[in-house]
């Protein structure tokens, strides 16, 4: 299996304000690779230092195997970094036309992607005139249209109205699954990212705090929600295995074949349970988890803004 | 690769109508209705005819071309080589196009269209001001003379290249400018400033010192007036090549560096903001 991004002791500080902490990672071709963190957490350090917009302060970052910034590398791949923008005197079909010219890329479809973006009806309009949500689509447009093999996608879905988030879901997935391109995705919106992705690095102080197949990362993390009365009882029979949940609820860390000791026991306490369900692990829960578990109180404020 | 960042410079330039107006159609516009405006003053004042004026189309289209990079041509031409330089920085459109091409190619691109725009204007220039010459002699009733003083096509060809490295002397400044500040007003203003300084020094050495200095070669514009008046100079004039050689190295090479730097700069440059 051969790698797309491949990123090696990369080091980006701003003064005092350390982006990305000695990160190494390697991202396999093929597939949906998600890129979580709060902000600030190194995400758009990492995508601008592979795009070569940004040079790293220590370490490297590859891409196919050719320094970041390699233009040869470079034609390989498409990308949307942060919110798009474009020179307002463009339309969206010059803006394509006007990078189709700079890539070099004079077969591309730029009709048949506006179409594929939900642009075709705004295809001649300034882009000084286009919503979030149209920008985006166009970037998108932009960053798939000269038919890359890795593609690199922040916040894809920031500013669409839900049904623009699922088609544009559809298309990454699509895209991914049918035309084998290798996607790198980040996103704050984690259940897109669960649905897309086929595995996930979080990353918090630019460092990676958990890394893994989604599936891997929430096994084991399921929990039991007792909605009950007294609370204060239930949660002093759990001990350290309980947690409060809201007022009249707890969570009960335990294995599932614990189950019926722990409701006899509850109910021999005097305890009225109301309810008791499994709840899965989400990848929200375990995104949580993972960045409580890592000291916030000095994440770097990144210079790009929007990581 | 180059041609492909070119091309695509070219286009976004001829779609940018405010940048390409104000910034390259302007200025020869303004020169063409002052003059056809002087002409109707005159005669509007003089109300006669004036038969035994002529007009000596070279000397006028040599005297336009001298003022083709003066102060006031120079901040229309600054306006357009700014949007083009700066325009990334100030749309932030530089994410969206360094991932596709080299950054050497890149600013390099922007240099040769405004480049390639620069020449456009200074031939509408030269057609605008035969227009003037023609149109303003029939009005006042003038006798057209192709040239009064034996000045030449290759007199017009060399002050257009003078006036042409002059002017690229100042894209070049603007291009280092717009690098470092990221704004286009900043290389707007830098460049301006610059060369009406340059210009005020220009015409003080070349009055109070006019046998040039390796100091006074320093300055671009005293290296253009040098060049032009020895190539607008008569034939039988017999002014000294040297100098002129001279003041020709030091242009080319005040475009060269600069070009250079704004290009190292550019390309060592972090990306972060736009």
């Amino acid at each position: 299996m051969s790698i797309a991004l491949e990123a090696t002791g990369l080091t980006k500080t701003y003064g005092a304000v350390r982006a990305l902490d000695d990160f190494s990672i390697a991202v396999p071709t093929g597939g949906v690779f998600g890129v979580l963190g709060p902000n600030g957490a190194g995400k758009s350090t990492l995508f601008r230092i592979a795009l070569g917009l940004v040079r790293p302060t220590s370490g490297s970052a590859r891409l196919f195997g050719a320094p970041a910034g390699d233009l040869a590398a470079l034609r390989r791949i498409g990308a949307m970094i942060e919110t798009p923008r474009y020179p307002p005197y463009l339309t969206a079909r010059d803006t394509l036309r006007m990078l189709a010219l700079e890539s070099g890329c004079h077969d591309a479809d730029i009709n048949g992607w506006l179409e594929r973006v939900g642009l075709g009806g705004a295809a001649d309009r300034p882009t000084s005139g286009f919503s979030v949500g149209m920008k985006q689509r166009l970037g998108l447009a932009a960053a798939f249209f000269t038919r890359p093999e890795l593609v690199i996608l922040d916040e894809p879905t920031s500013g669409m109205d839900p049904a623009g988030i699922q088609e544009i879901r559809a298309l990454i997935l699509d895209l991914a699954q049918r035309e084998g391109v290798t996607i790198i995705l980040a996103s704050h919106q984690l259940e897109e990212v669960k649905r897309v992705c086929d595995r996930v690095v979080i990353l918090s102080r630019g460092k990676i705090a958990a890394e893994g197949a989604v599936d891997a990362l929430t096994a084991g993390q399921a929990r039991l929600r007792i909605v009950a009365s007294p609370i204060a009882q239930v949660l002093a029979t759990l001990g350290d295995k309980g947690q409060a949940d809201g007022e009249d609820a707890a969570l009960a860390h335990i294995r599932r074949e614990e189950t019926p000791a722990l409701i006899r026991s509850l109910v021999e306490a005097g305890v009225e349970i109301t309810e008791a369900r499994w709840r899965d692990a989400d990848l929200e829960g375990v995104y949580l988890k993972t960045l409580e578990q890592t000291p916030q109180d000095q994440a770097p404020q990144d210079q790009t803004g929007t990581i | 690769m180059l041609v492909d960042a070119i091309a695509a410079e070219r286009f976004r330039l001829l779609r940018d109508r405010s940048a390409l107006f104000w910034g390259f159609v302007f200025a020869p516009l303004v020169g063409f209705f002052l003059n056809i405006g002087g002409d109707l003053f005159l005669r509007g004042v003089i109300k006669r005819p004036m038969p035994g004026i002529t007009v000596d189309l070279t000397g006028q289209v040599l005297k336009a071309l001298g003022e083709g990079a003066s102060v006031m041509a120079a901040l229309f031409l600054m306006i357009g080589a700014a949007s083009v330089l700066a325009g990334d920085y100030r749309w932030e459109t530089w994410r969206l196009r360094t991932p596709r091409n080299s950054r050497l190619n890149l600013l390099a691109a922007k240099l040769i269209v405004i480049g390639e725009a620069l020449l456009w204007t200074l031939v509408l220039t030269v057609v605008l001001t035969l227009a003037a010459a023609v149109i303003g002699a029939g009005i006042n009733s003038k006798a057209i003379v192709l040239s009064a003083t034996g000045s030449g096509l290759g007199q017009v060809a060399g002050v257009f290249l003078v006036t042409w490295l002059e002017a690229m002397s100042l894209v070049a400044l603007a291009a280092c400018v717009a690098v470092v500040a990221r704004s286009p007003m900043a290389a707007v203003v830098v460049c301006l400033i610059v060369r009406f300084v340059e210009s005020i020094l220009a015409s003080t050495l070349g009055t109070l010192a006019p046998t040039p200095t390796w100091k006074s070669l320093l300055i671009p514009a005293y290296d253009a007036d040098l060049l032009r008046a020895f190539v607008g100079a008569p034939s039988h004039a017999g002014l000294d090549a040297g100098p002129a050689g001279w003041a020709l190295l030091a242009l080319i090479g005040w475009i060269a560096v600069l070009t250079a730097g704004a290009i190292v700069l550019f390309q060592r440059q972090d990306l972060t903001r736009e």
